[in-house]
């Protein structure tokens, strides 16, 4: 079953270069103490980031209706997410002041709320057919 | 307004109704003739629908996307008299059963005597 479409790759590329931006400006903003810096990055990686779901879960959908109620792109968004905040320590990129337990209560509380994402996609499943929503097969 | 005005605009509205759904029967028809690409099920679809049904390339696009993605169509690259290689569609197996079903549950009522002697002008 194709779930993994050339627009969710896509949209994945573009969020990893946009954590990586946000990462570089939070751990700047943070060595610099300048909370500027962390609340304007943080917002704009915020709008980019729906920007950049909306628009490509828009041609996603046009291409194929795939129905899973946004949990691929959610999903997608989780993984890269974290693993670039996780890697940014391992690589030691961090600023002095940041602390991993940060970044592991990021990903368990964002984890929960997945989760609860997940139990709705899977509720949505009872009503596709291969992934695609009954009501909207035929034209 | 004239009776002859608001026929035509009940008629108008009614078709439009009907004709939602129908765009799949037509694709299905066109392919049970013969593999086709998608110019070809377009005028398939216009011509024998007396041009009552047209459909813009964009819908008939998704439309088989979606019908290979539930696995009651496939295609198969041809190479075109000139250009690139063109995708023929064609029914599965599962495609052909739901066609006949289909067709036994809800057209061919339509050919039993009692429903056709209402048909008849």
């Amino acid at each position: 079953m194709k779930t993994i479409t050339s627009f969710l790759l896509k949209f994945a590329l573009a969020a990893s270069v946009l954590a990586l931006i946000f990462r570089y400006f939070l751990s700047y903003g943070i060595e610099n103490k300048a909370p500027m810096i962390i609340i304007v990055s943080s917002v704009l990686y915020g709008v980019a980031m729906f920007i950049n779901g909306f628009y490509f879960g828009k041609k996603d959908s046009e291409y194929l209706p795939i129905y899973d109620v946004g949990f691929r792109f959610h999903f997608t968004t989780y993984l890269i997410h974290n693993t670039i905040s996780e890697l940014w320590f391992i690589l030691g990129f961090k600023s002095p002041y940041e602390k991993i337990e940060v970044v592991h209560v990021t990903t368990l509380i964002w984890g929960i709320f997945l989760i609860i994402h997940f139990i709705f996609f899977l509720r949505t499943r009872k009503n596709t057919i291969n992934s695609l929503n009954k009501e909207d097969l035929f034209e | 307004m004239s009776n002859e005005e608001k026929l035509k605009e009940l008629l108008s509205s009614w078709e439009d109704t009907y004709k939602k759904g129908q765009l799949t029967l037509w694709i299905f028809l066109s392919l049970r003739e013969s593999k086709k690409y998608v110019d070809e099920i377009k005028e398939f679809v216009e011509t024998q629908s007396n041009g009552t049904i047209t459909c813009e390339e964009q819908s008939l696009y998704r439309a088989l996307r979606k019908y290979e993605h539930i696995d009651v169509l496939k295609h198969e690259l041809r190479k075109g008299i000139k250009g690139p290689e063109r995708k023929y569609y064609y029914l599965t197996d599962l495609g052909n059963e739901l066609f006949n079903q289909f067709v036994t549950r809800n057209i061919r009522l339509f050919y039993s005597e009692e429903i056709k002697k209402f048909l008849n002008p």
